[in-house]
Protein backbone atom coordinates (compact mmCIF):
# COMPACT_ATOMS: atom_id res chain seq x y z
CA UNK A 1 0.00 0.00 0.00
CA UNK A 2 1.59 3.66 -1.13
CA UNK A 3 1.32 6.14 1.51
CA UNK A 4 3.14 9.47 2.83
CA UNK A 5 6.36 7.42 4.22
CA UNK A 6 6.88 5.04 1.13
CA UNK A 7 5.40 7.11 -1.94
CA UNK A 8 9.15 8.14 -3.03
CA UNK A 9 10.70 3.94 -3.12
CA UNK A 10 7.24 3.35 -5.06
CA UNK A 11 7.93 6.38 -7.62
CA UNK A 12 11.56 5.11 -8.15
CA UNK A 13 10.74 2.08 -9.25
CA UNK A 14 7.74 3.35 -11.10
CA UNK A 15 10.53 5.65 -13.37
CA UNK A 16 12.79 2.54 -13.64
CA UNK A 17 10.18 0.37 -15.19
CA UNK A 18 10.67 -2.20 -12.15
CA UNK A 19 6.88 -2.30 -11.02
CA UNK A 20 4.64 -5.08 -12.14
CA UNK A 21 1.55 -4.08 -13.55
CA UNK A 22 -1.11 -3.84 -10.64
CA UNK A 23 1.93 -1.77 -8.92
CA UNK A 24 1.92 0.71 -11.43
CA UNK A 25 -1.61 0.99 -11.19
CA UNK A 26 -1.59 2.15 -7.63
CA UNK A 27 0.87 4.58 -8.14
CA UNK A 28 -0.99 6.49 -10.87
CA UNK A 29 -4.09 6.11 -8.83
CA UNK A 30 -2.01 7.83 -5.93
CA UNK A 31 -0.69 10.70 -7.73
CA UNK A 32 -4.01 11.58 -8.27
CA UNK A 33 -5.15 12.28 -4.69
CA UNK A 34 -2.86 14.89 -4.24
CA UNK A 35 -1.17 17.40 -6.92
CA UNK A 36 2.04 17.37 -4.66
CA UNK A 37 2.81 13.81 -5.15
CA UNK A 38 2.21 14.47 -8.63
CA UNK A 39 4.83 17.43 -8.99
CA UNK A 40 7.00 14.80 -7.18
CA UNK A 41 6.80 12.44 -9.70
CA UNK A 42 7.68 14.65 -12.14
CA UNK A 43 10.59 15.76 -10.49
CA UNK A 44 11.96 11.78 -10.24
CA UNK A 45 11.54 11.39 -13.98
CA UNK A 46 13.62 14.53 -14.65
CA UNK A 47 16.56 12.49 -12.94
CA UNK A 48 16.03 9.72 -15.64
CA UNK A 49 18.62 9.85 -18.23
CA UNK A 50 17.16 9.90 -21.85
CA UNK A 51 19.98 8.80 -24.31
CA UNK A 52 19.23 10.56 -27.32
CA UNK A 53 21.35 9.96 -30.83
CA UNK A 54 23.20 12.73 -30.35
CA UNK A 55 24.65 10.78 -27.49
CA UNK A 56 25.58 8.11 -29.72
CA UNK A 57 29.09 7.53 -29.33
CA UNK A 58 31.20 4.78 -31.52
CA UNK A 59 34.60 3.10 -30.15
CA UNK A 60 37.21 4.65 -32.42
CA UNK A 61 39.46 1.51 -33.77
CA UNK A 62 36.70 -1.08 -32.94
CA UNK A 63 37.93 -3.59 -35.38
CA UNK A 64 40.97 -4.56 -33.47
CA UNK A 65 38.69 -6.42 -31.21
CA UNK A 66 37.32 -8.85 -33.81
CA UNK A 67 38.80 -12.07 -33.08
CA UNK A 68 39.22 -15.38 -35.56
CA UNK A 69 40.03 -18.86 -34.26
CA UNK A 70 43.65 -18.60 -36.98
CA UNK A 71 44.91 -15.59 -34.29
CA UNK A 72 45.22 -18.82 -32.23
CA UNK A 73 46.67 -20.94 -34.07
CA UNK A 74 50.27 -22.78 -32.93
CA UNK A 75 52.89 -24.41 -35.29
CA UNK A 76 53.46 -28.53 -34.43
CA UNK A 77 55.91 -28.87 -31.78
CA UNK A 78 57.74 -31.29 -33.94
CA UNK A 79 57.69 -28.84 -36.50
CA UNK A 80 58.95 -26.16 -34.33
CA UNK A 81 62.18 -28.19 -33.67
CA UNK A 82 62.82 -28.53 -36.84
CA UNK A 83 63.30 -24.45 -36.98
CA UNK A 84 65.64 -24.13 -34.47
CA UNK A 85 69.58 -23.74 -35.83
CA UNK A 86 72.32 -24.76 -33.92
CA UNK A 87 75.37 -22.20 -34.40
CA UNK A 88 78.76 -23.93 -35.67
CA UNK A 89 81.24 -24.86 -33.05
CA UNK A 90 83.72 -22.15 -33.30
CA UNK A 91 87.43 -23.95 -33.98
CA UNK A 92 89.62 -22.50 -31.29
CA UNK A 93 93.13 -22.68 -32.29
CA UNK A 94 94.81 -23.70 -28.76
CA UNK A 95 98.42 -22.35 -29.61
CA UNK A 96 100.79 -25.31 -28.07
CA UNK A 97 104.47 -24.38 -27.38
CA UNK A 98 105.55 -26.13 -30.25
CA UNK A 99 103.11 -24.07 -32.73
CA UNK A 100 104.13 -20.90 -30.86
CA UNK A 101 107.65 -21.55 -31.72
CA UNK A 102 106.35 -22.93 -35.50
CA UNK A 103 104.31 -19.68 -35.84
CA UNK A 104 107.57 -17.01 -34.85
CA UNK A 105 109.98 -18.38 -36.45
CA UNK A 106 107.78 -18.36 -39.77
CA UNK A 107 106.90 -14.94 -39.08
CA UNK A 108 110.69 -14.00 -38.64
CA UNK A 109 111.62 -15.60 -41.81
CA UNK A 110 108.88 -13.74 -43.72
CA UNK A 111 110.07 -10.27 -42.32
CA UNK A 112 113.61 -11.25 -43.07
CA UNK A 113 112.67 -11.84 -46.99
CA UNK A 114 110.13 -8.71 -47.27
CA UNK A 115 113.23 -6.83 -45.96
CA UNK A 116 115.61 -8.65 -48.52
CA UNK A 117 113.08 -8.28 -51.43
CA UNK A 118 112.40 -4.35 -50.64
CA UNK A 119 116.62 -4.27 -50.14
CA UNK A 120 116.96 -5.29 -53.85
CA UNK A 121 114.29 -3.59 -55.02
CA UNK A 122 115.90 -0.35 -54.16
CA UNK A 123 119.14 -1.44 -55.59
CA UNK A 124 117.58 -2.67 -58.73
CA UNK A 125 115.66 1.09 -58.91
CA UNK A 126 118.64 2.89 -58.01
CA UNK A 127 120.88 0.99 -60.89
CA UNK A 128 118.62 1.44 -64.16
CA UNK A 129 118.55 5.32 -63.66
CA UNK A 130 122.03 5.11 -65.12
CA UNK A 131 122.64 4.59 -68.29
CA UNK A 132 125.89 2.98 -69.38
CA UNK A 133 126.56 1.42 -72.82
CA UNK A 134 129.28 -1.42 -72.00
CA UNK A 135 131.41 -2.38 -74.07
CA UNK A 136 132.79 -5.89 -72.77
CA UNK A 137 135.84 -7.33 -74.54
CA UNK A 138 136.24 -11.24 -74.00
CA UNK A 139 138.37 -12.62 -75.13
CA UNK A 140 138.47 -15.29 -78.19
CA UNK A 141 140.72 -17.99 -80.17
CA UNK A 142 141.86 -15.70 -82.46
CA UNK A 143 142.03 -12.76 -80.40
CA UNK A 144 138.64 -11.73 -81.87
CA UNK A 145 136.78 -9.16 -79.69
CA UNK A 146 133.21 -9.27 -79.24
CA UNK A 147 131.57 -5.66 -79.02
CA UNK A 148 128.12 -5.57 -77.63
CA UNK A 149 126.77 -3.48 -76.09
CA UNK A 150 122.85 -3.30 -73.78
CA UNK A 151 120.95 -1.76 -76.22
CA UNK A 152 118.72 0.27 -73.69
CA UNK A 153 115.39 0.97 -74.32
CA UNK A 154 114.94 5.15 -73.24
CA UNK A 155 112.80 5.88 -69.80
CA UNK A 156 109.58 7.63 -69.98
CA UNK A 157 109.70 10.62 -71.84
CA UNK A 158 108.19 13.99 -70.19
CA UNK A 159 108.05 15.47 -73.69
CA UNK A 160 105.98 14.08 -76.64
CA UNK A 161 108.93 14.75 -79.05
CA UNK A 162 111.28 12.46 -76.56
CA UNK A 163 108.67 9.88 -76.54
CA UNK A 164 108.22 9.65 -80.71
CA UNK A 165 112.60 10.04 -80.88
CA UNK A 166 112.32 7.08 -78.21
CA UNK A 167 110.11 5.29 -80.71
CA UNK A 168 111.96 6.00 -83.43
CA UNK A 169 115.54 4.76 -81.69
CA UNK A 170 113.20 1.58 -81.06
CA UNK A 171 112.60 0.65 -84.21
CA UNK A 172 116.35 1.98 -85.82
CA UNK A 173 117.77 -0.62 -82.79
CA UNK A 174 118.02 -3.75 -85.00
CA UNK A 175 120.15 -6.45 -84.47
CA UNK A 176 123.25 -5.74 -85.29
CA UNK A 177 124.21 -7.80 -88.31
CA UNK A 178 127.89 -8.79 -89.04
CA UNK A 179 128.69 -10.23 -91.87
CA UNK A 180 131.98 -11.60 -92.89
CA UNK A 181 133.44 -12.08 -96.00
CA UNK A 182 135.86 -15.10 -95.80
CA UNK A 183 137.49 -14.09 -99.03
CA UNK A 184 137.31 -10.34 -98.55
CA UNK A 185 138.23 -10.25 -94.91
CA UNK A 186 135.86 -6.86 -94.59
CA UNK A 187 133.54 -5.99 -92.04
CA UNK A 188 130.22 -4.70 -92.72
CA UNK A 189 129.00 -2.84 -89.95
CA UNK A 190 126.00 -1.29 -89.41
CA UNK A 191 126.06 2.11 -87.73
CA UNK A 192 122.84 2.07 -85.29
CA UNK A 193 121.74 4.92 -84.29
CA UNK A 194 119.60 5.37 -81.55
CA UNK A 195 117.60 7.91 -79.94
CA UNK A 196 118.29 11.00 -77.66
CA UNK A 197 118.30 10.94 -73.82
CA UNK A 198 116.20 12.04 -71.68
CA UNK A 199 117.89 13.34 -68.91
CA UNK A 200 120.83 14.45 -70.19
CA UNK A 201 120.05 17.35 -72.63
CA UNK A 202 122.89 18.79 -74.26
CA UNK A 203 122.94 15.20 -75.92
CA UNK A 204 120.29 15.10 -78.72
CA UNK A 205 121.60 11.83 -80.23
CA UNK A 206 124.19 8.97 -79.60
CA UNK A 207 125.32 6.90 -82.37
CA UNK A 208 126.46 3.93 -81.09
CA UNK A 209 128.93 1.50 -83.41
CA UNK A 210 128.58 -2.15 -82.61
CA UNK A 211 130.03 -4.59 -84.45
CA UNK A 212 129.33 -7.95 -84.48
CA UNK A 213 132.39 -10.33 -85.26
CA UNK A 214 132.56 -14.18 -86.04
CA UNK A 215 134.75 -16.46 -84.78
CA UNK A 216 138.46 -16.42 -86.69
CA UNK A 217 137.26 -14.42 -89.71
CA UNK A 218 138.14 -11.19 -88.51
CA UNK A 219 141.91 -9.37 -88.89
CA UNK A 220 143.19 -7.77 -86.35
CA UNK A 221 144.22 -4.56 -87.58
CA UNK A 222 140.48 -4.15 -88.11
CA UNK A 223 140.22 -4.59 -84.95
CA UNK A 224 142.06 -1.92 -83.72
CA UNK A 225 140.61 0.19 -86.48
CA UNK A 226 137.62 -0.58 -85.17
CA UNK A 227 138.76 0.02 -81.43
CA UNK A 228 140.41 3.69 -82.28
CA UNK A 229 137.87 4.53 -84.04
CA UNK A 230 135.01 3.64 -81.69
CA UNK A 231 133.68 6.67 -80.00
CA UNK A 232 133.78 5.30 -75.99
CA UNK A 233 132.09 8.32 -74.66
CA UNK A 234 129.28 7.76 -72.32
CA UNK A 235 126.69 9.53 -71.84
CA UNK A 236 124.87 9.79 -68.55
CA UNK A 237 121.24 9.12 -70.25
CA UNK A 238 117.66 8.36 -67.99
CA UNK A 239 116.98 4.49 -69.21
CA UNK A 240 115.05 1.79 -67.90
CA UNK A 241 116.02 -1.31 -68.60
CA UNK A 242 113.01 -4.15 -69.90
CA UNK A 243 114.08 -7.47 -68.58
CA UNK A 244 112.36 -9.30 -70.95
CA UNK A 245 114.09 -12.64 -70.03
CA UNK A 246 111.30 -14.23 -67.81
CA UNK A 247 107.72 -13.36 -66.64
CA UNK A 248 107.35 -10.98 -63.59
CA UNK A 249 105.78 -13.12 -60.89
CA UNK A 250 106.00 -10.73 -58.10
CA UNK A 251 103.00 -10.00 -55.68
CA UNK A 252 103.08 -6.18 -54.74
CA UNK A 253 101.45 -5.43 -51.20
CA UNK A 254 101.49 -1.62 -51.31
CA UNK A 255 105.73 -0.57 -51.47
CA UNK A 256 106.50 -3.98 -50.79
CA UNK A 257 107.05 -6.44 -54.02
CA UNK A 258 107.41 -10.18 -52.79
CA UNK A 259 108.26 -13.18 -55.07
CA UNK A 260 105.38 -14.97 -55.67
CA UNK A 261 107.14 -18.57 -55.45
CA UNK A 262 108.57 -17.83 -52.52
CA UNK A 263 105.52 -16.63 -50.53
CA UNK A 264 103.55 -19.50 -51.60
CA UNK A 265 106.19 -21.87 -50.11
CA UNK A 266 106.13 -20.23 -46.70
CA UNK A 267 102.61 -20.44 -46.49
CA UNK A 268 102.46 -23.97 -47.37
CA UNK A 269 105.18 -24.36 -44.59
CA UNK A 270 102.23 -22.52 -42.19
CA UNK A 271 99.31 -24.64 -42.95
CA UNK A 272 101.16 -28.17 -43.26
CA UNK A 273 102.55 -26.98 -39.28
CA UNK A 274 98.98 -26.05 -38.77
CA UNK A 275 97.51 -29.10 -39.81
CA UNK A 276 100.09 -31.23 -37.91
CA UNK A 277 98.80 -29.81 -34.64
CA UNK A 278 95.53 -30.58 -35.21
CA UNK A 279 96.58 -34.56 -35.80
CA UNK A 280 98.28 -34.34 -32.50
CA UNK A 281 95.41 -33.65 -30.39
CA UNK B 1 36.32 -11.31 -9.44
CA UNK B 2 33.97 -14.40 -9.84
CA UNK B 3 32.28 -15.17 -13.01
CA UNK B 4 28.51 -16.09 -11.99
CA UNK B 5 27.17 -19.01 -12.51
CA UNK B 6 24.88 -17.94 -15.17
CA UNK B 7 27.39 -17.29 -17.54
CA UNK B 8 28.90 -20.22 -17.20
CA UNK B 9 26.92 -23.43 -19.80
CA UNK B 10 27.62 -26.53 -20.87
CA UNK B 11 26.70 -25.66 -24.36
CA UNK B 12 28.17 -25.36 -27.64
CA UNK B 13 31.35 -22.67 -27.25
CA UNK B 14 30.73 -18.99 -28.55
CA UNK B 15 31.96 -19.19 -32.42
CA UNK B 16 34.28 -16.64 -33.99
CA UNK B 17 31.14 -14.89 -35.80
CA UNK B 18 29.17 -15.14 -32.48
CA UNK B 19 31.77 -13.29 -30.77
CA UNK B 20 32.39 -10.79 -33.64
CA UNK B 21 28.61 -9.91 -33.65
CA UNK B 22 28.96 -9.38 -30.16
CA UNK B 23 31.77 -6.84 -30.96
CA UNK B 24 29.26 -5.14 -33.51
CA UNK B 25 26.63 -4.96 -30.90
CA UNK B 26 27.99 -4.39 -27.23
CA UNK B 27 31.67 -2.43 -28.10
CA UNK B 28 30.18 0.98 -28.40
CA UNK B 29 27.27 0.56 -25.57
CA UNK B 30 30.44 -0.69 -22.98
CA UNK B 31 32.66 2.29 -24.54
CA UNK B 32 29.93 4.82 -23.92
CA UNK B 33 29.59 3.19 -19.88
CA UNK B 34 33.27 3.26 -19.09
CA UNK B 35 34.23 6.61 -20.65
CA UNK B 36 31.21 8.49 -19.00
CA UNK B 37 32.54 7.39 -15.95
CA UNK B 38 36.71 7.21 -16.08
CA UNK B 39 36.49 10.49 -18.62
CA UNK B 40 39.63 9.16 -20.52
CA UNK B 41 39.75 8.01 -23.99
CA UNK B 42 42.70 5.78 -23.67
CA UNK B 43 42.32 3.91 -20.44
CA UNK B 44 38.49 3.06 -22.23
CA UNK B 45 39.53 1.82 -24.77
CA UNK B 46 42.13 -0.36 -22.73
CA UNK B 47 39.14 -1.36 -20.46
CA UNK B 48 36.96 -2.51 -23.43
CA UNK B 49 40.08 -4.08 -25.33
CA UNK B 50 40.52 -6.22 -22.21
CA UNK B 51 37.22 -7.13 -22.08
CA UNK B 52 36.59 -8.47 -25.40
CA UNK B 53 40.41 -10.56 -25.04
CA UNK B 54 38.59 -12.08 -21.76
CA UNK B 55 35.60 -12.99 -23.52
CA UNK B 56 37.46 -14.33 -26.20
CA UNK B 57 39.63 -16.32 -23.81
CA UNK B 58 36.94 -17.72 -21.99
CA UNK B 59 34.25 -18.13 -25.06
CA UNK B 60 34.02 -21.52 -24.56
CA UNK B 61 31.99 -21.22 -20.75
CA UNK B 62 30.27 -17.75 -21.72
CA UNK B 63 26.37 -18.28 -23.15
CA UNK B 64 25.97 -15.80 -26.39
CA UNK B 65 23.03 -14.43 -24.49
CA UNK B 66 25.05 -13.38 -21.53
CA UNK B 67 27.97 -11.70 -23.43
CA UNK B 68 26.92 -8.51 -22.62
CA UNK B 69 26.92 -8.70 -19.43
CA UNK B 70 29.85 -10.44 -19.29
CA UNK B 71 31.09 -7.83 -21.13
CA UNK B 72 29.77 -4.69 -18.77
CA UNK B 73 30.47 -6.75 -15.99
CA UNK B 74 34.28 -7.54 -17.01
CA UNK B 75 34.75 -3.61 -17.90
CA UNK B 76 33.07 -2.24 -14.34
CA UNK B 77 35.53 -4.09 -12.70
CA UNK B 78 38.72 -2.95 -14.58
CA UNK B 79 37.03 0.30 -14.48
CA UNK B 80 37.15 0.28 -10.62
CA UNK B 81 40.25 -1.37 -10.63
CA UNK B 82 41.63 1.37 -12.89
CA UNK B 83 40.50 4.00 -10.69
CA UNK B 84 41.49 3.05 -7.66
CA UNK B 85 44.80 2.44 -8.71
CA UNK B 86 45.18 6.10 -9.50
CA UNK B 87 42.74 6.84 -6.33
CA UNK B 88 40.54 9.03 -8.09
CA UNK B 89 37.24 10.44 -6.90
CA UNK B 90 35.55 12.21 -9.42
CA UNK B 91 33.24 13.75 -7.65
CA UNK B 92 33.61 17.31 -9.46
CA UNK B 93 34.95 16.24 -12.90
CA UNK B 94 32.05 17.54 -15.53
CA UNK B 95 30.19 16.20 -17.92
CA UNK B 96 30.90 19.34 -20.33
CA UNK B 97 33.34 17.77 -23.18
CA UNK B 98 30.80 14.83 -23.61
CA UNK B 99 27.87 17.04 -23.29
CA UNK B 100 28.98 19.50 -25.63
CA UNK B 101 29.93 17.27 -28.93
CA UNK B 102 26.70 15.06 -28.17
CA UNK B 103 23.97 17.47 -27.08
CA UNK B 104 24.35 19.97 -28.95
CA UNK B 105 21.12 22.42 -28.61
CA UNK B 106 20.05 20.75 -25.02
CA UNK B 107 17.90 21.76 -22.73
CA UNK B 108 19.28 23.79 -19.52
CA UNK B 109 17.26 21.03 -17.63
CA UNK B 110 19.92 18.40 -19.16
CA UNK B 111 22.66 20.37 -18.85
CA UNK B 112 21.57 21.05 -14.77
CA UNK B 113 21.23 16.92 -14.53
CA UNK B 114 24.61 16.10 -16.07
CA UNK B 115 26.56 18.71 -13.62
CA UNK B 116 24.30 16.66 -10.81
CA UNK B 117 25.45 13.25 -12.42
CA UNK B 118 29.26 14.77 -12.11
CA UNK B 119 28.59 14.71 -8.05
CA UNK B 120 27.94 10.92 -7.63
CA UNK B 121 30.46 8.49 -7.08
CA UNK B 122 31.51 6.13 -9.42
CA UNK B 123 29.16 3.48 -7.92
CA UNK B 124 26.34 5.63 -8.09
CA UNK B 125 26.81 6.77 -11.45
CA UNK B 126 27.62 3.38 -12.84
CA UNK B 127 23.99 2.44 -11.49
CA UNK B 128 22.40 5.38 -13.53
CA UNK B 129 24.12 5.24 -16.42
CA UNK B 130 23.22 0.98 -16.36
CA UNK B 131 20.24 1.90 -15.78
CA UNK B 132 19.52 4.67 -18.16
CA UNK B 133 21.41 4.31 -20.98
CA UNK B 134 21.69 0.49 -21.05
CA UNK B 135 18.27 -0.68 -19.88
CA UNK B 136 19.21 -3.29 -16.96
CA UNK B 137 17.36 -4.79 -14.39
CA UNK B 138 18.22 -4.43 -10.91
CA UNK B 139 19.06 -8.31 -11.31
CA UNK B 140 21.41 -7.57 -14.53
CA UNK B 141 23.04 -4.41 -12.74
CA UNK B 142 23.55 -6.78 -9.64
CA UNK B 143 25.18 -9.48 -11.81
CA UNK B 144 27.79 -6.73 -13.35
CA UNK B 145 28.49 -4.62 -10.48
CA UNK B 146 28.53 -8.02 -8.29
CA UNK B 147 25.90 -6.61 -5.96
CA UNK B 148 22.50 -7.94 -4.87
CA UNK B 149 19.57 -6.87 -6.48
CA UNK B 150 18.66 -5.34 -3.25
CA UNK B 151 21.81 -3.24 -2.79
CA UNK B 152 21.62 -2.09 -6.59
CA UNK B 153 17.85 -0.97 -5.27
CA UNK B 154 18.72 0.82 -2.44
CA UNK B 155 22.28 2.71 -4.24
CA UNK B 156 19.96 3.74 -6.98
CA UNK B 157 17.48 5.21 -5.22
CA UNK B 158 20.26 7.09 -2.98
CA UNK B 159 21.27 8.53 -6.26
CA UNK B 160 18.13 9.43 -7.72
CA UNK B 161 17.39 11.10 -4.25
CA UNK B 162 20.63 13.03 -5.06
CA UNK B 163 19.62 13.94 -8.44
CA UNK B 164 16.48 15.45 -7.81
CA UNK B 165 17.44 17.30 -4.81
CA UNK B 166 20.27 18.42 -6.32
CA UNK B 167 18.12 19.57 -9.53
CA UNK B 168 15.64 21.26 -7.09
CA UNK B 169 18.42 22.96 -5.33
CA UNK B 170 19.62 24.37 -9.19
CA UNK B 171 15.85 25.00 -10.60
CA UNK B 172 15.19 27.43 -7.66
CA UNK B 173 18.56 29.28 -8.27
CA UNK B 174 18.17 29.57 -11.60
CA UNK B 175 14.46 31.27 -11.43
Amino acid sequence: MINENNYETYFMSYIDNELNAAERAAVEAFVLTEPKYAAALALFEKTKLHASSNEFMEMEDKIFLYRFTEMDAKLDGDFKKSLYRKQAPVRKIIFTPNLMRASFAIAAMLILFIGLQLFKTESSISESNIVESNIVETPLKDKTTVASTNILIPAENQTLANSAIATKAITKNQTILASTNNTSNSINTNIVSSSSSQASRENDSQNIVVAKFSEGQISSTAMETMATEEEKTILPTNYKEIDTEEEDRTINIGILEIDAAAFRGITRKFSALLKRNKIEK
Amino acid sequence: MLIEPSFIHDQLSMTDLEFNICVDDYSDGVYRFILKISKNKEDTRDIVQTAFEKLWVNREKVKTLKAKSYLFTVAYHLMIDQLRKESKIIMTDSFDENANAITQGSSELKQLLLEAINNLNPTQKSLILLKDYEGYSYQEIGEIMQLSESQVKVYLHRARLILKNKLTHLEKMSA
